[in-house]
């Protein structure tokens, strides 16, 4: 079942030429002169149900445009979404009844109220019983530690908790799907991890399906098992890592310590890049679409006796930013 | 969701708002003396307009009470229940907005309560110069005790018609961002002129108060049948249209311009 539908999404941002002095509020008003800006030009996918998503691109290329248009806080210049069978557009008070939507910017929670208290009013808002809120609640305090912080007023927070504290407070009222918005930004390595194992529990274990964008790719690489890519306003990948891995046909590093002489052969397969020959080590990129791991070990071996081989898989970071 | 549950919402919305000033209380009780301190000098400008010139144009010194005390009220019960309505700029400049939108209700609903206040100090100002104009009014004869609940009455109308010209020109923001300036033409500047009998000014500026920006219909067309008795108890229900219509039409514009929303940067 399709928890997502995005056909030919656009958006077009049209902003008056703001003029200086003033008035000028009404005389921007009044002003005929604009620039469009197009955010996303042409967007189609499918999510379906149990998917973790990940939703990656630099700044500015789109990513949180997106989000905003299939969470109904933006409405698209042209193309439509459907959120499990509900246009957010059309009916958005009850679209948005099943959604949990979390800005890692900004928090959702009542500023000046300790946590627990913007549970209660957002139990109210959903029609969430005091029973089942309590249970939920138990629930994901043992899942993200929330105990702790449960009296602080949410100003108060660090920004692990009020992450953490967040990410409750948009799966309050269950939804069967969720939208992140940068959910580990800024946060250390212990408070990501935290997240994460949330995260990955509420995808395994309970089913929900997530979509998520973020710039950090341990959160990619961990939690997602599907990658969309994004640059200026369109959609330039979209499968999983390891095909977009190899899409992208970086090469492996290996690095091989000979034991005795090394003899090279004249002509070197085009699988095989030497960068580099000192002492009996030797340094070199292999391009594993053309050859498997077993012919480039036979290959090596007819060259001279192996001591230690030493493989490295191309960075994800590396990976991205080749895609990008 | 039945509108029952809708209040129950609101209330609740309400009290938490409340609670969140609360956690500030120096600046909350600091607020409402400064709040008060304002109103007093506001009323004592006016007090020496009015002892000073008299009768404006016919107008006497109750009369011109009366139509500042219901411009008064009807703006302290719009700003009570709408305040964040004229301050939706925050929101669009700071794309708060974007939370509202993701909450399962009617996004005015949840942008009215946020920053409630009781704004104690234009209740008292309003009410005293109102029954201070009342009394005046009735030991000359001028009016009858019924003009007492038509007052309520025409306050809630005037609190409606002002929140509807508010609410249209917040929504313009959704294509300009900034209103300020816009708010003190359509909201500030109109509601000051309307302080005062509406003949004062030239033919087209009390038109254009009785038509695009009609906050004549607040105080001074009431006025005009309540106190003067000019026209008849029809005037009551072209004022009551007149609100019911305002409103229907800045809801609908509203509800229009949400969808020009254009949030901010992440």
């Amino acid at each position: 079942m399709n928890m997502i539908t995005a056909r030919n999404l656009q958006k077009q941002f049209k902003t008056p030429v703001v003029r200086e002095g003033r008035f000028s509020g009404v005389r921007t008003l009044f002003s005929r002169q604009y620039v469009t800006k197009e955010a996303v030009r042409d967007i189609s996918f499918d999510v379906r149900q149990g998917e973790f998503v990940g939703y990656i691109g630099p700044n500015g290329a789109g990513k949180s445009t997106t989000i905003k248009m299939l969470t109904g806080i933006l409405h698209p210049t042209a193309g439509e979404v459907m959120l499990g069978g509900m246009n957010p557009h059309e009916e958005r008070r009850k679209t948005v009844r099943k959604l949990g939507v979390v800005f890692g910017q900004r928090s959702q929670l009542w500023w000046d109220l300790p946590v627990k208290d913007s549970y209660d009013i957002l139990a109210e808002m959903y029609g969430v019983s005091s029973d089942v809120k309590k249970k939920r609640l138990s629930q994901f305090a043992e899942l993200l530690d929330l105990e702790s912080f449960w009296a602080t007023p949410v100003r108060k927070l660090s920004l692990g908790q009020r992450m953490r504290a967040d990410l409750a407070a948009s799966m309050l009222h269950d939804p069967e799907l969720l939208f992140l918005d940068e959910p580990t930004i800024g946060l250390d390595v212990n408070a990501k991890r935290n997240i994460r194992r949330f995260l990955r529990t509420l995808n395994e274990e309970c089913g929900k399906t997530i979509l998520l964008t973020t710039h950090d790719m341990d959160d990619i690489e961990q939690l997602c098992n599907r990658v969309m890519v994004i640059n200026h306003g369109q959609l330039t990948y979209d499968g999983t890592i390891a095909s977009l891995r190899d899409t992208i046909g970086l090469p492996t590093l290996i690095r091989v310590a000979f034991r005795g002489r090394v003899k090279l052969p004249d002509a070197l397969p085009s699988a095989i890049q030497v960068t580099r020959m000192d002492n009996q080590v030797l340094t070199a990129l292999v391009n594993r679409k053309e050859w498997r791991t077993m012919d480039i070990l036979k290959e090596l071996e007819q060259w001279g006796e192996i001591d230690d081989i030493e493989m490295k898989e191309p960075d994800f970071e590396d990976v991205i930013h080749k895609v990008y | 969701m039945k509108p029952i549950s809708w209040f129950h919402l609101y209330k609740i919305l309400i009290r938490t708002s409340i609670r969140s000033r609360m956690q500030y209380k120096f600046n909350f009780v600091l607020g409402a003396i400064l709040a008060a301190l304002i109103q007093i000098s506001e009323f004592l400008m006016v007090a020496l307009v009015l002892h000073k010139f008299g009768a404006i144009k016919g107008w006497s010194l109750h009369e011109i009470g009366y139509l500042f005390a219901i411009m008064t009220l009807s703006k302290t019960l719009y700003r009570t229940f709408g305040n964040e309505v004229h301050h939706l700029e925050k929101y669009l400049v700071g794309g708060e907005l974007d939370q509202l939108l993701t909450r399962p209700m009617p996004v005015l609903l949840a942008l009215m309560p946020q920053n409630f206040r009781i704004m104690i100090g234009e209740v008292l100002q309003g009410g005293f110069i109102l029954c201070w104009s009342l009394a005046g009014m009735m030991h000359s004869g001028q009016i009858g005790w019924t003009v007492v609940p038509f007052s309520l009455f025409v306050i809630v109308t005037g609190a409606i018609i002002l929140f509807s010209i508010g609410l249209a020109t917040a929504t313009l923001g959704f294509w300009t961002t900034r209103i300020e300036e816009l708010q003190v033409i359509t909201e500030d500047a109109a509601r000051t002129a309307a302080q005062y009998p509406l003949t004062l000014y030239p033919k087209w500026m009390s038109s254009l108060l009785l038509t695009a920006i009609p906050v004549g219909f607040v105080n001074y067309i009431p006025s005009l049948y309540l106190l003067r008795g000019e026209g008849g108890a029809w005037v009551l229900a072209v004022i009551a249209a007149v609100a019911v219509i305002c409103l229907a039409a800045s809801l609908r514009f509203w509800t229009f311009g949400m969808t020009k929303y254009q949030s901010t940067g992440s």
